[in-house]
């Protein structure tokens, strides 16, 4: 079942003097209870892509395109009705989660505000109660509730951004780099538990990372974004085990394996391009190793191969 | 690329800059012409601004462009002659106040330990001080001449300046290059010459920048209370010697205290664009 | 909090004490004799001499003399005044009313009037009152007070002839009562006005700053993201914090309220301890000029650590550190 479907967006950033292409005629689908992971360097429009989705970007930004969630259009929502679905439906775990709450409040006081957006009838101990309950549920101490943000540590704060989240028993979760900060032992923690925690409330994620092997790990799709364009589209197994987009694979040679004997790990060459500027050809000619002329003013199409994997090479449908 | 080329780039980065930076556009704009006129002022004013003549208290004429004072002298040619006096004293006091900043604020900043514990504790002090009574009280007892007022101004006034250059020591001393520097055995307060001053003096530039407006500002009201150097026209004088002919002689201190204003926001502008290039995300207004 | 407090107050008292030590150095380190800097003229007669020796204890060595300015100071005793004789410390109780009632009252109008445009500039953004309002406060700090003063005299008492020119009483009407408290006020507006104006520029432009600085904290995404209205974001969380840096200006700003109310009393005549120090200051009486600095200089540490201690009790960062 098809939970959300994002049809050829694009994010255009304006300002007097250029206007960035930040994002560039995206589309994929994510099911019910699905988890995509989307991949890609700093720049590569991936942080973008889901604060779009949320209508969280500043107003120079021109979003294009379709955002069908259960069959709406949420580009065409007024501001209302979009502030109604917020956290009952679509909510969000930013990466700076010390920033994540105001300085100066009390968390059980910001989280039941947040509460009572969407619950205005409940009385204060109901909520109290919920949002003890949500605090438990991600292995805090109650005491969180009392305390400001400064008092806790990253880790904390990062389980109390996924208790926010949580709240409503949202259809989906976008996580922007939610672990990224932490360090590995916290991050390999608190991934288990939202694992099982989608299990258990139903929850369909999307999982925004530079890293591979979080992503690996956690969540059943991957794309992966190169300068505003979806590169590569598939199941993790298939895209892991197989990648088809140049890019992907400079991405995996950069990680070290999963599994197997350990490879050279080596970086991609080059830098993203300059994105204010009109591009000929493929967006990656610069740095692809397997260039050759048609790259150069031919734009790649984007092939659908097995399985739903799309791949945008000139290569990809037939033989590399 | 060749050096000169290498200077040219930089030349026209910092006009592009300018240019961006519509406060610092016109301030510089504003501060070259009064500058010009100070520099000027013997060619440009139509009377001695200390000559007394007859025509006391009269008003703006094609003799007097601005009128005259009390005791007939040319206040057009008074306003000419004090820009020097003003930018004189704004610039030497606000730099006297910058060099003891930088260097109080960077040893402490930069050596850290017990010598910042107590030059911090020195800094705060003196903020929490009545700098402009101090001021007043050195003037009124050690005399007001131009020298002690600028010397007093600076000594007074540098704690702001300590405090950003601590700031910009405290961050400096982790960048790889200084602790490379220490590695291979520089002395202190070489790196701290060599390197942590000059790489953090940009916001000193722009604070000081603001600092002779502020100097500008005191010159002015110690003019005003009496306390001006008597062998010197300034702005602050005129105004306080047209404070008894108001109803009679508005020209008089109107015209003065234009002046004042005038220059006082020229360094503003000037200041307080480079603030903006330093933290573009703060203070623009897009 | 404890450490913090601890130690802002020990910053205090460090400034009493460097108040005190300046205070004591200056009439030392002043040109001429001491004596005839506290005598107030050049040649005092032999008995005022020996007067003043043994108050001040002048021929002791120099640290006995400082010990024993502080003991005086701490009876209570800050000097007679050269002029009229009188102990300083009457005189300037005299003239603190006035004082206080100029320096609150423009402090409370500029930082409500101040607080509120900056807050308005900073959510219209660009816009021309943004725009008009930046440029006003650039103007009105470039100007000089006194200036502003006598502008203020030149239009609104002499020509449209609206509000007195000096004074904080008519003394021609000798009036008592409610009639009293109407002429004071009347005789406040253009001081009042000028200092006013002299202030807002600075709570303009804090709170104009910092409401931008928080309106882009992440926090604020986060609670649009949960889907919040703009109005209850500002009213409840961005007008707290970003009013935070508005009480620490407000300390600093203090001292500098309080020279430009010492100037704003002499350009209005008005009878406070401005005016009362320019007095001291040229009939040369030294021991009133130190008396009203000092008073000054501790009075301003004092309500500076007020200031910090509640700006800790909002801060719960500090409050737990």
């Amino acid at each position: 079942m098809k939970l959300l479907s994002i049809k050829n967006e694009s994010v255009v950033y304006r300002s007097k003097t250029k206007n960035v292409l930040a994002v560039n005629n995206v589309s994929f689908d994510i099911d019910k209870q699905d988890s995509v992971g989307i991949v890609g360097e700093s720049g590569s429009g991936k942080s973008t892509l889901a604060l779009a989705l949320l209508k969280l970007l500043p107003k120079n930004a021109d979003v294009t395109g379709e955002v069908l969630f259960e069959d709406k259009d949420l580009l065409k929502l007024s501001t209302d009705e979009f502030n109604d679905l917020r956290w009952k439906e679509i909510s969000i775990v930013f990466q700076k989660s010390m920033n994540s709450l105001s300085p100066i409040h009390r968390i059980g006081s910001q989280m039941a505000d947040i509460y009572t957006i969407h619950d205005g009838s409940a009385d204060s101990d109901e909520v109290k109660g919920k949002i003890i309950n949500l605090l438990e549920m991600v292995n805090l101490p109650t005491r969180v509730y009392t305390m400001y943000p400064h008092e806790l540590s990253g880790g904390m704060m990062q389980r109390v951004s996924i208790a926010l989240s949580l709240m409503h028993n949202p259809k989906l979760i976008i996580m922007d780099e939610a672990t990224t900060a932490l360090d590995v032992i916290t991050q390999g923690q608190i991934l288990n538990e939202i694992a099982e925690l989608e299990k258990k409330l139903k929850i369909a994620r999307i999982m925004i990372s530079h890293d591979m092997s979080v992503v690996a790990n956690t969540c059943r799709k991957i794309a992966v974004m190169y300068a505003g364009y979806l590169v590569e589209f598939g199941l993790v197994e298939d895209v892991i085990l197989n990648p088809k987009h140049p890019y992907t694979k400079g991405l995996l040679k950069s990680f070290p394996p999963l599994k197997g004997e350990k490879g050279e790990l080596r970086s991609i060459p080059g830098y993203l391009p300059d994105l204010s500027i009109p591009h000929e050809g493929c967006i990656f000619k610069d740095r692809c190793p397997q260039k050759e002329n048609i790259c150069l003013y031919t734009a790649p199409k984007t092939h659908i191969v097995e399985n739903g994997r799309k791949v945008m090479c000139n290569f990809a449908g037939g033989d590399c | 690329m060749n050096k000169s080329g290498n200077f040219k780039m930089k030349i026209k980065k910092i006009i592009s800059s300018i240019n961006n930076v519509k406060q610092l556009k016109a301030g510089i704009i504003l501060l070259a012409l009064i500058i010009l006129l100070a520099i000027f002022a013997p060619l440009i004013a139509t009377h001695d601004p200390f000559e007394l003549n007859d025509d006391m208290v009269s008003p703006p004429s094609n003799n007097y462009i601005l009128g005259t004072d009390g005791l007939g002298r040319d206040i057009f040619s008074g306003i000419l002659y004090g820009a020097r006096t003003s930018i004189l004293i704004g610039v030497v006091a606000a730099s006297i106040s910058g060099i003891m900043g930088t260097l109080i604020g960077g040893i402490s900043g930069f050596y850290g330990g017990k010598i910042d514990a107590v030059l911090s504790e020195v800094i705060n002090v003196f903020l929490m001080m009545p700098t402009f009574f101090l001021i007043l009280i050195i003037v009124a007892l050690f005399g007001s001449s131009m020298f002690n007022v600028m010397v007093v101004i600076g000594i007074t006034t540098w704690t702001g300046n300590a405090r950003l250059m601590r700031a910009e020591a405290l961050s400096l001393k982790q960048r790889t290059f200084v602790k490379s520097l220490e590695t291979i055995g520089e002395s202190k307060f070489k790196i701290l010459l060599k390197h942590i001053i000059p790489n953090g003096i940009f916001p000193i530039i722009a604070n000081t920048t603001m600092n002779v407006s502020d100097a500008i500002l005191t010159e002015s009201a110690l003019s005003f209370l009496g306390l001006g150097d008597p062998n010197v026209m300034s702005w602050g004088q005129i105004v306080y010697n047209g404070k008894s002919y108001l109803t009679n002689g508005w020209w008089i201190s109107t015209f003065s205290g234009i002046a004042i204003v005038l220059t006082v926001l020229a360094f503003y502008l000037i200041g307080d664009g480079m603030n903006n290039i330093l933290s573009p995300k703060l203070n623009s207004n897009n | 909090m404890a450490r913090y407090l601890r130690k802002r107050v020990l910053t205090g008292i460090l400034v009493i004490l460097v108040s005190l030590i300046i205070n004591f150095s200056l009439i030392h380190l002043a040109p001429g004799n001491p004596i005839n800097l506290l005598a107030g003229k050049d040649n005092p007669s032999q008995e005022m001499i020996d007067t003043l020796t043994k108050k001040y204890g002048l021929d002791k060595p120099i640290y006995v003399q400082f010990i024993h300015y502080i003991k005086t100071l701490l009876k209570g005793d800050l000097g007679y005044s050269i002029m009229s004789n009188e102990p300083v410390g009457k005189l300037i109780l005299e003239k603190v009313g006035p004082t206080l009632l100029l320096a609150l009252t423009s402090i409370i109008l500029a930082l409500v009037i101040g607080t509120a445009l900056g807050i308005l500039a900073a959510r219209k953004r660009g816009s021309k009152f943004d725009i008009v309002m930046n440029g006003l406060s650039y103007l009105f700090d470039s100007t000089p007070n006194f200036w502003l003063g006598l502008m203020l005299i030149l239009i609104f008492a002499s020509k449209l002839k609206v509000f007195p020119t000096a004074g904080m009483v008519d003394l021609r009407t000798q009036s008592e009562g409610i009639a009293k408290v109407i002429d004071i006020l009347w005789h406040l507006v253009l001081p009042l006005t000028t200092v006013t104006l002299i202030q807002i520029p600075y709570y303009f432009r804090i709170a104009r700053s910092s409401v931008i600085q928080t309106m882009s904290e992440d926090f604020i995404t986060t609670f649009r993201a949960a889907g919040m209205k703009e109005n209850r974001i500002f009213n409840k969380y961005v007008f707290k914090n970003a009013i935070l840096p508005t009480v620490t200006v407000f300390g600093i700003n203090l001292a500098y309220v309080i020279s430009g109310v010492a100037i704003i009393e002499i350009v209005f005549a008005w009878p406070g301890m401005g005016r009362l120090m320019m007095t001291a200051i040229s009939k040369r009486d030294y021991p009133l000029l130190m008396g009203i600095y000092l008073l000054l200089s501790v009075s301003i540490a004092v309500c500076m650590i007020v200031v910090d201690v509640v700006y800790a009790i909002i801060d719960p960062r500090i409050r737990y550190d």
